[in-house]
């Protein structure tokens, strides 16, 4: 027993802080390679900071869902059916509040509905949410009949998603929000500690007295509810919804949460690694269109980058 | 009237029909130890997970502190004064110590968020209370600790309620020696503290060693309690294998001893054995008596290629073989029944027949397909000739009964033509007809010059059934075999 504590305590962790090394090596790399293409600027890194908050705040909510242990692939859909729903919503009444209620109430009824399915019907949670995205892509492309719905209203776009107070742009604010709440719901709360609890040894937290079934439902739900919010940023920064929303965010958002060191066998989560995942994720984008790729070559360079990050965690996980 | 911290009278539960415990009575002294002891599926977990709220009774009443309490679940039974610590941790192992001992209840805060500072610097206070806080701190994270540290933890854990009385589930079952004493000092700790403990194990020496007190239970019925200043081991052992004795003993054939052994280890080293040597002749059944954690299991793991051999050689027919895998071990006519046949035996969904014919499935196929009249025409011979109940070859195997699963399990490896067969507790949760059927089984296949090994709970059936015996304590295995020996002094042996 002696000699294990000895052995713990000069062990280090680097895989805690591979997502800072990632960071700083991505930024270095495309400060050097697109210097002279306007890499660095201030105006790039606020795009970049634009094009990443929708990632960023859904990567919040899946870093919950992924920490139980559990997945969700419908989220996509649910920000183009909220955006559709606000859209068309704001269009009739014209009333913000109104509007923005009906986005959130898309998100809340989906994500119930995937959380008792996953909760109290028992079906494994890639099933319950892979056959949710397919009702729910289908209902954004009925109830928009494939039209983009514009939207006209300048409080609204400047609140969710056109907006800079000043220099910052308001996506900027409302990701560095979101994500502290995030992680301090994750880190220092009991809710918290419960999720990481149920994904971590679900028989044990329910001997601690956790319900596991209402974790599950609520972090199904709080996944859900992030994505129709990020619906409706969408619709506020591009001034109108459409059905194609979304569509590329589930396997970037995924990636994201797990470069960011969250354990898709739950029980390890960090929405602060989420968000460098989701800020990672968006400069190899921008880099990647900077250095004039094209859409497809992007594609195939994301879902190698999946790949690669889940080969890593399996690793850590073996050793 | 005497101070009792609980007291528990004329329970009675039953599942499905069956009757479980019969009118039991259990009381235990405040600020004692109490044992808590009996042969396997005599009823002691139904017990415990009763006074922890697990199971609900059927009639009678518990009271702590003499009064009578009603509750339906663990919870209820953690605010009447009982934590639990469980045989199978029930820690996250990705979490921090600190963060396991205050998960129930998560007490200290600031507002909503959590006091990480607070929670640890008591988490260290509870470690002290039981005296380990030098070598587990609160930040470790509980998969770097090893078990014992772990169970040490889990203490902790229960402890943190502060409850008055505290329930131990086979507590050394997976320790190593120097971390059961240090367990026993914990408990002394404990003791001295006031707690009132209750303690279940199989080493019967340990009970004599630190129990104030102690309760023999048999068949669901409880056969004593006393003060252990009025018991011996031998009372003990002789009390726990009482009128066992009368069910069939076999003839063993003699001069089995005298050829080649078919299947020999020679002084073998694992992760957990340590300088084990055996032997098994043709024809023979070669008995391994050991308790829960004795190495008993990793001994047949070892042999069946799963668990690789650091040092020592096995030999089949006096050549010597190595096994790098059980494909290997199979190769050379070695199988085994696993100790758990739901699990690692057998595929519950799949049919009778199915199951039957895994392991020789690419012996029976015609050009690129499974021949399905051969594997009927086996399954029909080996369900016949072991009498296994079923509805026909089809039926899955799920809806059988233990003893009939068990037996699908055993056929198995018959219709492998395996020359050794090992066998993990092969009777364990089957009813007393199944067992003898299945021993009956098993003496036919070696009197056909196959070999046995059998490692066994129940020591009655090693003495009856088993030509030879070794005894296997703590990762080590005797040096000699036994002929006859009877089942007390086997039971006295391993302890």
């Amino acid at each position: 027993m002696k000699q294990s504590v000895a052995t713990r305590m000069t062990q280090v962790k680097w895989n805690n802080y591979v997502i800072y090394y990632i960071f700083f090596g991505v930024i270095l790399l495309f400060s050097i390679l697109l210097f002279d293409r306007g890499f660095l600027s201030g105006s790039n890194m606020m795009n970049i900071a634009r094009q990443t908050a929708m990632t960023s705040i859904m990567a919040v909510g899946m870093t919950f869902v992924l920490s139980t242990g559990e997945i969700d692939l419908s989220f996509g859909s649910v920000v183009a059916l909220a955006s559709i729903v606000a859209a068309k919503t704001l269009n009739s009444s014209h009333s913000i509040m109104l509007a923005v209620s009906c986005g959130l109430l898309v998100g809340l009824v989906i994500g119930l509905i995937n959380g008792l399915l996953v909760a109290k019907v028992g079906i494994p949670s890639f099933l319950v949410t892979l056959g949710m995205n397919g009702i729910v892509l289908g209902l954004a492309r009925w109830v928009s009949n494939l039209q983009s719905i514009p939207i006209n209203n300048d409080v609204f776009t400047f609140i969710f998603g056109s907006g800079d107070l000043g220099a910052i742009p308001i996506l900027f604010i409302w990701t560095i929000c979101l994500t502290v709440i995030g992680h301090l719901l994750l880190k220092k709360t009991p809710y918290g500690r419960r999720v990481l609890a149920t994904g971590g040894n679900k028989i044990s937290a329910m001997y601690s007295g956790i319900k596991v079934p209402n974790i599950k439902i609520s972090v199904m739900l709080l996944n859900s509810m992030m994505a129709a919010l990020a619906g409706v940023l969408y619709s506020g920064r591009l001034h109108g919804a459409r059905y194609t929303l979304g569509e590329n965010d589930v396997m970037i958002v995924i990636a994201a949460v797990i470069i960011g060191g969250t354990s898709m066998n739950g029980g390890k989560g960090s929405v602060i690694g989420s968000l460098l995942g989701a800020v990672i994720m968006g400069i190899l984008n921008n880099g990647l269109i900077l250095m004039g790729f094209s859409v497809d070559q992007q594609m195939i360079f994301r879902g190698l980058i999946i790949i690669v990050s889940v080969a890593l965690t399996m690793r850590e996980k073996s050793k | 009237m005497a101070d009792f911290a609980i007291e528990a009278k004329n329970i009675n539960i039953s599942f499905n029909g069956v009757q479980i415990l019969h009118d039991v009575n259990f009381s235990v002294l405040r600020g004692q130890v109490h044992g808590l002891v009996g042969p396997n599926g005599a009823g002691k977990s139904t017990l415990v997970k009763i006074l922890n709220g697990v199971y609900s009774k059927d009639s009678g009443t518990i009271s702590v502190n003499n009064k009578e309490i009603e509750y339906k679940n663990p919870e209820g039974a953690l605010k009447a004064g009982i934590a639990m610590v469980f045989q199978d941790l029930s820690l996250i192992p990705t979490m921090s110590v600190a963060q396991n001992i205050f998960l129930k209840s998560i007490p200290y805060r600031s507002g909503p968020f959590i006091n990480d500072k607070a929670s640890a610097h008591n988490a260290l206070e509870l470690l002290k209370t039981i005296g380990v806080n030098t070598e587990i701190r609160p930040t470790d994270l509980v998969s770097d600790l090893s078990v014992g540290q772990q169970q040490l933890v889990e203490i902790a854990k229960a402890l943190a309620s502060n409850p008055p009385i505290l329930i131990l589930d086979e507590p050394t079952a997976s320790l190593t020696s120097a971390e059961i004493e240090k367990l026993f000092t914990v408990i002394q700790t404990l003791k001295a503290k006031g707690i009132t403990i209750i303690y279940i194990t199989h080493y019967l020496q340990d009970v004599v060693k630190i129990c104030d007190g102690v309760t023999m239970i048999r068949d669901g019925r409880v056969q004593f309690t006393r003060p252990t200043t009025e018991i011996t081991l031998e009372t003990l052992v002789s009390a726990m294998t009482n009128n066992h004795n009368n069910e069939i003993s076999w003839t063993h054939a003699a001069g089995l001893r005298d050829t080649t052994p078919l299947f020999e280890a020679r002084h073998i080293h694992t992760r957990y054995l340590e300088d084990v040597s055996l032997s098994v002749y043709p024809g023979e059944i070669v008995g391994i008596a050991g308790l829960l954690g004795s190495g008993r299991t990793e001994l047949l793991r070892a042999l069946f290629g799963i668990d690789p051999i650091l040092k020592g050689s096995l030999l089949m027919e006096g050549r010597p073989i190595v096994l790098h895998s059980s494909s290997d071990a199979i190769q050379y006519g070695i199988t085994l029944v696993p100790e758990n046949r739901r699990e690692q035996g057998l595929i519950l969904d799949y049919s009778v027949s199915e199951n039957l014919i895994m392991p020789i499935v690419h012996r029976i196929k015609r050009f690129l397909f499974v021949d399905e009249l051969k594997k009927n025409e086996i399954s029909k011979k080996y369900v016949t000739q072991l009498g296994v109940k079923t509805q026909g070859i089809g039926q899955s195997v799920r809806y059988l009964s233990g003893g009939n699963q068990q037996k699908i399990v055993v056929a198995k490896c018959l219709a492998s033509d395996s020359r050794v067969l090992l066998l993990d507790d092969p009777t364990f949760g089957v009813d007393v007809q199944a067992k003898y059927e299945i021993m009956k089984i098993i003496h036919a296949y070696a009197a056909k010059g196959n070999a046995v090994i059998m490692v066994s709970s129940e020591f009655n059936e090693l003495v009856n059934y088993c030509s030879s015996i070794y005894i296997m304590r703590r990762g080590k295995l005797s040096e000699g075999v036994y002929d006859s020996l009877t089942e007390d002094s086997l039971l006295y042996m391993v302890q």
